[in-house]
């Protein structure tokens, strides 16, 4: 090969390799700017999208508190409220599938009126509420119940007091206590002449802000068997304020109905009753938590307890993004929002088509 | 023959060439965008809105007033979510440094740190008016 070829060769190969690496390096510089710029738009939609969900009222403004009502475009903000992301806790409630009231997905996913978005929609507490019945100790005349509490957020302990109820036959008692390490120890003691199942309720509040509330649940047999799990009796919906109770057996009858709050406890007042259903007026607490609404009754010889929370969370409604997230781009906002003075977290995902 | 060689010689050069332009091409194509501008506008975004979270009912202003900066740490960090860790530091109208303490719930692990800055007004009859800076980043 002549030295000149050669030359030539290796001349062309050097223009080459410093054209391409000028390319290769200009496009890297300028590929988050050219290629993503899209999808750097469509995160920003999306996340006007779940600031919309949150700050819009829906239309009409107060759909949530009419059980028929379907919202013509859907919101779940507060009609009349100063407080950004504070939330209407009748159009929150509806979402929750478990309420006869609730709007199904098809009907909220057609007024939101963009058919190339999906959504799913989670609001819980803040942190959360364990309970561990721990020890069971049985006398002659009475039982007593080791439970252990634990308050944490994601495994680490949150600080609260400490609200526990404990309902069953005609009984009813409560207790404050804290919880300094996020951890509290508490003892149940129940006569043996009381029927069960029981129900232990604990609301939670950070001893730093007390808008940050929580709850948990835990029923647990006594002088009875395993207790069944909700709903098994009574389907319980809240909205505007009034209860339904809807009967499961057509030979449950209801004995009491309470109203707890962190603060406050109430009986509840019946205000129709009818053979598939009775309704029960909720009265307005003042303290910035969760209602949590106890129905005790009887279907045939077997005593029940029953319970919800009003508003009607921890709540989950919309499209399951988990298998769909190669063909789509899902996105997720979560934002702390007002519901009745309390906070809670709700996390609000978006997805459509790959861009 | 000579030219024949030349002819061939050029013909591999072409070639090559069109092999390395491509192979850029594919190259460049596939590099991974750069997310951290997107990253650090959601994390200020998440910032700004658990700050007036805690302002809403005045709070915010309450902690810094009565000096309780434990209660400030321990109420951002249940409104922030877990993944997140921040340092706020208080000034007043004057800038000058109002917490004595280190506001945080841990070191940043992260060379990705976004900055907010927030300004709160008390609620009390005699006025005043803070500015909350915060930084933060996601746990590693």
């Amino acid at each position: 090969m002549p030295a000149v070829s050669v030359d030539t060769f290796f001349a062309c190969s050097l223009m080459v390799i410093a054209v391409l690496s000028a390319m290769t390096g200009a496009s890297k510089l300028l590929y988050p700017y050219i290629n993503s710029s899209s999808g750097q738009n469509s995160a920003q939609r999306y996340e006007e999208i779940s600031r919309y969900l949150l700050l819009n009222t829906g239309k009409p403004t107060n759909w949530g508190q009419n059980g028929q009502e379907v919202p013509e475009t859907f919101g779940l903000a507060k009609s009349d409220s100063d407080i950004p992301y504070e939330l209407d806790m009748d159009k929150v409630t509806r979402l929750n599938v478990e309420n006869v009231y609730s709007v199904s997905y098809a009907e909220l996913y057609s007024s939101l009126k963009l058919s190339d978005v999906s959504f799913r929609l989670e609001i819980k507490p803040i942190f959360q509420v364990i309970i561990n019945l721990t020890a069971t100790f049985a006398f002659t005349n009475e039982t007593t119940y080791q439970f252990d509490i634990l308050t944490e957020k994601q495994g680490i302990a949150v600080r609260s007091e400490l609200t526990c109820y404990v309902i069953a036959e005609n009984y009813m008692n409560n207790i404050s206590a804290d919880a300094p390490m996020g951890r509290a120890s508490w003892n149940v003691t129940l006569s043996n002449s009381v029927r069960g199942p029981a129900l232990l309720i604990v609301l939670a509040r950070s001893i730093y802000d007390s808008r940050i509330v929580s709850f948990s649940v835990c029923a647990f047999a006594h002088n009875s068997e395993q207790p069944k799990s909700v709903g098994t009796f009574l389907r319980l919906s809240p909205l505007n304020h009034v209860l339904n109770a809807s009967f499961v057996d057509s030979e449950v009858n209801l004995s009491r109905a309470y109203a707890l709050t962190f603060d406050y406890d109430s009986a509840l007042t019946q205000i129709v009753d009818n053979n598939e259903s009775a309704l029960y007026e909720i009265p307005y607490f003042l303290d910035p938590s969760p209602t949590i609404i106890v129905l005790t009754g009887w279907n045939h010889s077997e005593f029940f307890t029953e319970w919800v929370t009003y508003p009607q969370v921890p709540l989950q409604i919309g499209v399951d993004f988990a298998n769909t997230m190669s063909l789509s781009n899902v996105f997720s906002y979560t934002y702390e929002v007002t519901i009745n003075s309390a906070i809670y977290e709700c996390t609000v995902l978006l997805g459509g088509p790959k861009d | 023959m000579k030219n024949a060689n030349i002819g061939q010689i050029r013909i591999i050069e072409a070639f090559l060439a069109v092999l390395i332009i491509f192979s850029a091409f594919t190259v460049s194509a596939n590099l991974p965008a750069s997310r951290a501008t997107m990253k650090r506008e959601h994390l200020v975004s998440t910032g700004l809105h658990a700050l007036m979270k805690l302002d809403e009912d005045g709070s915010l202003s309450r902690c810094i007033i009565n000096q309780n900066f434990t209660a400030l740490r321990e109420s951002l960090s249940l409104v922030l979510p877990a993944s997140v860790c921040f340092n706020l530091t208080v000034y007043d109208e004057q800038m000058r440094q109002v917490n004595t303490d280190v506001i945080s719930n841990g070191g940043f692990s992260s060379q990705d740190i976004a900055f907010a800055e927030y300004v709160c007004a008390s609620r009390n009859t005699a006025f005043r008016c803070y500015v909350i800076h915060l930084f933060l980043a996601v746990t590693a």
